[in-house]
């Protein structure tokens, strides 16, 4: 089941960068996903159907990605629409546009030659998928560190964490947000067309619920594994892939349906959003009865006697009481 | 530049630095025309100090990074790395010139830095590239008595010694009368008074009041 996972979550791991860079460099949330995941499927799928070898259909996928986020990037920059609704109408048009490329709600692949089977065929499947998504994350961690060492990189970063200071220093902007879309949505669809080789087919619907499972590996990955050098963030990406598939192969062995799947990604990442929040709470808790306790004070408000006052509660002095109250008062405030 | 709130200032500072458009006329700086121009196409000739010292830098990024990015040397689209070879030991110089303890802390992340030496590393930033000119927009209202002075000094420092054209919006009527040779007063979007060399040093804050007070 492990190592199921760790196949799976490589897989996934380059949507998961990929919503990363908007989600976290940008700044930006990006619905474009649901439709470039797919699209990058279609375009794959389609490419190996029609005569392409896996390499160049994965790298076709890429590029489609590319253009969808260019799309997105126009109209958030260029059009100045809010960033949620150019994601929104990329991801509605791209619904036709994959239609359009596959033909039909669903393709399978035939006998074509996917990406494992460059691998020797001794190898079993969970290791060829291993070694595949592993291979290919590699290189993307690889190519994004090396970006974020140059000035573009440095641009980018500089453009979702301060936009105005940005342009007051001579980066258009506009261009960072629009190359970060195009690089984000490609490592996305590449993200599909690995997914659709492992499956086998490519289907209109399997881009729905990705954001949600992008956001919540990016969440998990945080957790697991955080710190400011683009080595470790993006690795905390590749992690929280890895887990969050792990959670999710737990979740169905369980004994869930698999129509159940969405609405697991969707309270794993409500668990994942809620997890500090839920610490901190019990953090408060925790100071909060230190903090009774030092005073003299129980669970329930009510003022504790000294084990040297021999005064009873009834004959508190005036003063005590109203000092009592305004314990309590404070404590429930 | 001075004016009660609402007079037009910050309106004029926002059309030259180019996050406003004007609805007529042309604006020309330094022999080039930028009336439509970006905000990151004029910064090659003017540089901008923010009242927020959060505006002014990247918080995630740290000192070095911010520094790297007002150099602006290459392209932000080029792709050679951005640390350079004695990049650590000029930007340290840079940072102890401005005696506030930064030269120590090039990999800190701005945001862990005060408001004063956030402030400081904006001046620093926006003078980097000596700009034809300087746009302050009231710098030093966000921050506390003590160091607003230090970086009132600070920025006399720079624009002295780079020779800088400098506009300084302000509602500080001492900052207004000691520093520069120009004042203009701005009322409901016209220009009250424009006084400069021995005129301006006549100038006492009781003359100003009284004009604010029409």
């Amino acid at each position: 089941m492990l190592i199921t996972s760790i196949g799976q979550g490589l897989l996934w791991a380059p949507l998961v960068i990929g919503v990363f860079l908007t989600f976290r460099i940008l700044n930006i949330p990006d619905l474009t996903t649901e439709g470039s995941f797919p699209l990058g499927a279609a375009l794959t799928i389609s490419a190996m159907l029609n005569g392409q070898s896996a390499i160049v259909a994965s790298l076709l996928g890429f590029l489609g990605g590319c253009a969808a986020g260019w799309v997105t990037g126009i109209l958030d920059t260029k059009l100045k629409m809010p960033s949620l609704l150019a994601g929104i109408l990329t991801m509605t048009g791209l619904y036709s546009v994959n239609m359009h490329v596959m033909g039909k709600a669903n393709i399978p692949l035939l006998d074509q030659k996917v990406l494992t089977n460059y691998l020797p065929a001794g190898w079993s499947l969970d290791v060829q998928t291993i070694v595949i998504g592993a291979g290919i994350t590699a290189a993307v961690v690889l190519a994004l560190v090396w970006l974020f060492q140059t000035r573009l990189g440095l641009s980018l970063m500089a453009t979702g964490n301060n936009a105005a200071m940005s342009a007051a220093n001579g980066i258009y902007t506009d261009r960072m947000v629009i190359i970060g879309y195009m690089l984000s949505n490609g490592l996305i669809a590449l993200s599909g067309a690995l997914i659709a080789q492992s499956n086998g087919y490519a289907d209109i619907g399997m881009g729905i619920g990705t954001i949600v499972i992008g956001l919540a590996s990016v969440l998990v990955g945080e957790i697991f594994l955080h710190g400011r050098t683009m080595w470790v963030r993006l690795s905390g990406m590749v992690v929280g892939a890895v887990i969050y598939r792990y959670l999710l192969t737990l979740a169905m062995g369980l004994g869930f349906p698999v129509n159940d799947l969405k609405i697991l990604s969707a309270a794993i990442l409500v668990v994942v959003i809620c997890l500090p929040l839920l610490q901190n709470k019990y953090r408060t808790k925790r100071q909060l009865s230190r903090y009774l306790k030092q005073i003299g004070v129980d669970q329930n408000g009510n003022y504790r006697r000294s084990k040297r006052t021999t005064t009873t509660e009834g004959l508190l002095s005036g003063d005590q009481q109203r000092t009592s109250r305004a314990q309590k008062r404070e404590l429930n405030d | 530049m001075i004016g009660n709130n609402g007079a037009g200032k910050s309106t004029l500072l926002n059309t030259i630095a180019g996050t406003l458009s004007p609805d007529a006329g042309e604006l020309t700086v330094a022999g080039h025309r930028v009336t439509n121009r970006s905000v990151a196409y004029r910064s090659r000739w003017i540089a901008r100090v923010f009242q927020d010292p959060k505006m002014g830098t990247a918080g995630e990024l740290s000192v070095a990074q911010n520094l790297t990015l007002a150099e602006k040397h290459t392209g932000s689209l080029s792709l050679r790395r951005y640390r350079r070879a004695g990049q650590t030991a000029r930007y340290q110089e840079l940072l102890a010139s401005l005696n506030m303890g930064l030269e120590h802390r090039l990999n800190t992340q701005v945001k862990y830095l005060s408001g004063g030496q956030r402030q400081a590393l904006s001046l620093l930033m926006a003078t980097l590239s000596h700009p034809q000119l300087l746009l302050l927009d009231e710098h030093t209202a966000a921050l506390d008595p003590q160091t607003s002075r230090q970086v009132m000094a600070l920025t006399q420092r720079i624009v002295t010694r780079q020779h800088l054209t400098t506009m300084m919006i302000t509602h500080k009527i001492s900052d207004a009368l000691t520093y520069g040779n120009r004042l203009v007063m701005v009322q409901d979007g016209q220009i009250k008074l424009d006084v400069r060399g021995a005129a301006k040093d006549r100038l006492e804050a009781a003359d100003l009041m009284g004009l604010f007070g029409e």
